[in-house]
């Protein structure tokens, strides 16, 4: 007795049909658990597996977008969550998720359309107003950004996070006590946060107390040096002060310190080339100076120090095509706004 | 009459004789930086603009539509017009405007409410109007004001700015002024803002300096955030420069505009503009505060011809290189090093800028190492001018402040449209605000834009004129108490412009040498008191008064009494008026 070829067919079909669903279930399974154990990069492969081989019948492209998120690979986690969603019209994990990632990606609108969205599925929590807070703050509308960030903390007053761009939205929109408040709110649900204290420096600063300045950033380059990744914002911070109040050695080591963190940041370079030149150690402001111009060649400020350090080195047809170049950075970025 | 000095108000009583030593030599340098140990003071400046009769309101007339000049004026002047020896006040004025005002317009002053006001001082130091009687009451939407005798008769004439076209008011001499604008070919176009009568030839005529702020007409721009309220004042960066206007006094009462052929055509957002020798080559130079873009310092080659040196010179930008919004200006030597500084008012979050004249040709950013950061980084200043508030021999400083944008609240609560006004006082060594207890005045928030110094009731201690947007102007007596003392000159110029415009005066006592150059001009859309004070502390005596004449004579007066309003003609041998 001869088995007609289509069912032969469909036999095999639904034997590696039935193979490819069970693979799926497994690597869906395997993914889990790297993920819970904080494996993203393999949960990822496993992740992208499963859907590969039963597509559709997982969650693999929600926590693949997981993992990419963590992963900071924000266009394919895009891509991945906007699979989910269409097939999960529903997912309101999914919509956060794709808003929050079209956050990272700096495209606000179309994140805050897609909160919308899941906000009608469910409530947001303190976490995804912050996001919507952080939206605001791309657009540029810190109004709206402080009423999202105050909700957030309202919600969950204990999202150190949400403290923190909060006191960023203040300082922004110069409420400085208010944003003083956060950031200390931010110490004490994280002590020793040097991000906050250094944030607490610029608000004395701006305060006109700066000896208070001056000691909140040494606190915060004193805790962060307990971390593996200082930064060298706390040294900027505090250099350009004492660069300042004239207080030009102890400045430039400062600097020297957040250009060794932060050997690409022209800004850091541009203010330790002029702490050198205002002290007189002219070749070493040279160097600084037109690595910062190299760095950041559009902008005005670094020409304009670059040609104060020719014109005292007495290289007078250096320093005026600095100071060209500067006054022609100066009208296009003047001339640049949108109308 | 003509090279002796005249003691013409004295003051504390007596008429004793002055010494009158008139030498003719060049100034040698004094390098002395300070007059008297300075000693804690705050200002006394109490508000008298009721008592007085003086009743201004300036129409800015804000539409929904947000257009720029509305929230930009206005001036004022402090000027003795009919020569009585008591100053008194010339108020700008709006116009109204339709909402929405379409594209081309001029707008026109539509009645008494919009007129410019002119308050003659009568002999009890009460002000009278006198606007309709001087034929003062204007055209346009005036901005700012300007005082000088262009035509050497011996009576200050008036240059009102506007946007829309400007005037100027020839003074007659018996209380009335003549529009001679279109014969003088100077009324200008688009939208002039700061003016200055400044001989910058040195042919003893005055010549004009009219800035503009920018290429603007009432075009329909949404500025600010689409949202109900939310509507703003555009940011100046949506608007092209455009160059200043400069007109060449010749002498019979006509004007030739000049900007082009002297150099000084650079397109820019002036608002401030302010004039000095700052590097005492004896040719008088200009620095313009612009908005948003490069300060420019127009050097004076000496040849007829200006150079722009803001950059090199180090007055172009802030500490870091940055631009600002500049908006007032004022142009003197502070340290009393004989070397004339700068102070640029700017928009909160900037710090007002201080630059102290390094002798060289340069100047050093010194906001941050005399207080000036640290007290203004959250104000937003107009006019501006230093001034001597208590006479101990240190030029202090007097800012109008208030936001530009009457939204700003809405998005950064931390800074105020309204502000009260700031005194700063120079202690020799940093300046310190002493606002909060300098007097009533000093609590109130206003939008406080034109401000003009001038010692209104000749008592020794100056006074200033304060005018705010869409709102009233003060009056401001300085009732300072103190025993210090003080000297007061009025300059007439017989070779030089009468006015005296550009002179430079050296004063030495005991503590050493000020140094202070005539002018009617700096702050912000105002026009001050041309006559040169002099606190003098404790000392009673100048020992030495040097005058440097726009045309070259340096005159030196000897051990001049303090607390009088000095007059002190140039000495030539043949006086051209």
């Amino acid at each position: 007795m001869s088995i007609p070829l289509g069912l032969s067919l469909l036999a095999v079909w639904f034997c590696f049909s039935g193979h490819s669903f069970a693979q799926g279930q497994d690597d869906f399974a395997r993914g889990l658990s790297e993920f819970r154990a904080g494996n993203y990069s393999a949960a990822e492969r496993l992740f992208s597996d499963a859907e590969e081989a039963s597509p559709g019948t997982t969650d693999a492209l929600l926590y693949e977008g997981k993992c990419l998120i963590d992963l900071r690979n924000f266009p394919a986690a895009e891509k991945a969550l906007r699979q989910y969603v269409a097939r999960h019209l529903d997912s309101y994990d999914a919509l956060y998720l794709l808003g929050f990632v079209l956050n990272r990606e700096n495209r606000p609108s179309e994140s805050l359309d897609l909160y919308t969205k899941a906000a009608r599925l469910r409530t947001p929590t303190g976490d995804d107003l912050k996001i919507v807070g952080l939206d605001y703050v791309l657009l540029n509308d810190y109004a709206d950004a402080v009423r999202w960030l105050e909700k957030s903390v309202e919600l969950d007053s204990r999202n150190k996070e949400a403290w923190y761009y909060l006191g960023r939205a203040y300082y922004t929109q110069s409420r400085l006590p208010d944003a003083s408040k956060a950031f200390q709110t931010v110490l004490k649900l994280a002590p020793n946060d040097s991000k906050a204290e250094n944030n607490l420096g610029l608000i004395f600063e701006s305060q006109a107390q700066p000896e208070a300045a001056a000691e909140a950033y040494r606190k915060a380059i004193a805790w962060q040096e307990q971390g593996e990744h200082p930064s060298e914002q706390p040294y900027l911070n505090l250099g350009n002060l004492l660069l300042e109040q004239d207080q030009m050695a102890e400045a430039a080591k400062t600097l020297e310190t957040a250009v060794r963190l932060a050997p690409s940041n022209s800004l850091c370079r541009l203010k330790l080339g002029t702490a050198y030149l205002r002290a007189g150690n002219l070749n070493d402001a040279r160097r600084e100076l037109e690595k910062s111009v190299q760095l950041a060649p559009d902008d005005p400020a670094g020409h304009y120090q670059l040609g104060r350090l020719y014109k005292q080195m007495n290289q007078m047809k250096k320093a005026k095509e600095e100071f060209d170049q500067t006054a022609e950075l100066q009208s296009r970025a003047a001339s640049s706004k949108p109308q | 009459m003509t090279f002796c000095q005249i003691a013409r108000y004295l003051v504390g009583g007596g008429t004793g004789v002055l010494l009158c030593v008139l030498t003719f030599s060049f100034a040698s340098q004094n390098n002395a930086t300070a007059t008297q140990s300075p000693s804690a003071s705050t200002g006394q400046f109490v508000d008298i603009t009721q008592q007085l009769g003086i009743n201004f309101q300036y129409q800015a007339s804000h539409t929904t539509r947000k257009y720029l000049p509305e929230t930009m004026g206005a001036g004022v002047a402090l000027f003795d017009y009919d020569n009585d020896g008591r100053l008194d006040i010339f108020f700008v004025n709006g116009a109204p405007l339709s909402d929405p005002t379409p594209k081309g317009t001029i707008p026109q002053k539509t009645g008494p409410k919009y007129w410019n006001r002119l308050f003659h001082q009568k002999t009890d130091g009460t002000f009278e109007d006198v606007t309709e009687k001087a034929g003062l009451q204007g055209a346009g939407y005036g901005m700012g004001v300007a005082v000088g005798d262009y035509d050497n008769d011996g009576y200050e004439d008036l240059y009102v700015t506007a946007y829309g076209g400007n005037k100027l008011y020839h003074n007659n001499g018996d209380g009335t002024f003549s529009d001679v604008t279109e014969k003088a070919g100077v009324g200008g176009s688009g939208w002039s803002t700061s003016a200055e009568w400044v001989d910058l030839d040195g042919d003893g005529y005055l010549d004009l300096v009219v800035l503009r702020y920018v290429d603007w007409d009432f075009d329909e721009v949404w500025c600010g955030e689409h949202k109900e309220g939310y509507r703003a004042y555009c940011h100046p960066d949506y608007f092209k420069a455009i160059r200043p206007l400069v007109y060449h006094n010749n002498g019979d009462g006509t004007f030739t505009e000049v900007a082009e052929k002297l150099g000084l055509a650079k397109p820019g957002k002036g608002l401030g503009l302010a004039s000095a020798d700052y590097d005492r080559d004896g040719h008088i130079d200009l620095f313009i505060a612009n908005d948003s873009m490069a300060e420019f310092m127009y050097h004076n080659k000496g040849n007829g011809s200006f150079e722009e040196v803001g950059l090199p010179a180090g007055t172009a930008v802030d500490v870091d290189g940055r631009t600002y919004a500049g908006m007032g200006v004022d142009f003197a030597d502070y340290n009393n090093d004989g070397w004339p500084d700068l102070v640029v008012t700017d928009l909160a979050n900037q710090r007002y800028a201080l630059y102290q004249n390094n002798g060289d040709g340069s100047f050093t950013y010194a906001s941050m190492t005399t207080g000036i950061s640290r007290m203004t980084l959250m104000h937003s200043g107009w006019g501006v001018r230093f001034l001597d508030f208590d006479n101990d021999g240190w030029k202090d400083l007097l800012i109008a402040q208030g936001h530009d944008l009457d939204t700003i609240e809405l998005t950064s609560p931390g800074i105020h449209y309204r502000e009260p006004l700031l005194l700063a006082r120079n202690t020799g060594k940093e300046f310190v605000d002493v606002s909060a207890n300098s007097g009533a005045v000093f609590q109130k928030a206003w939008v406080a834009r034109g401000l003009a110094i001038g010692d209104l009731d000749n008592d020794g201690w100056v006074d200033a004129v304060v005018t705010t947007n869409d709102g009233p102007a003060y009056v401001l007596r300085n009732k300072f108490q103190s025993s210090n003392h003080w000297l007061t000159l009025k300059l007439v110029g017989h070779q030089s412009n009468r006015d005296g415009i550009g002179a430079e005066v050296k004063l030495v006592t005991a503590g050493g040498a000020q140094f202070v150059t005539v002018t009617t001009a700096s702050s912000y859309l105002s026009a001050s008191d041309k006559r040169a004070h002099f606190g003098l502390g404790k000392d009673e005596i100048a020992k030495e008064i040097q005058v440097r004449w726009p045309s070259g004579i340096v005159q030196t007066l000897k051990d001049i009494r303090a607390n009088q309003i000095l007059q002190v003609d140039e000495r030539v041998a043949k006086p051209r008026w």
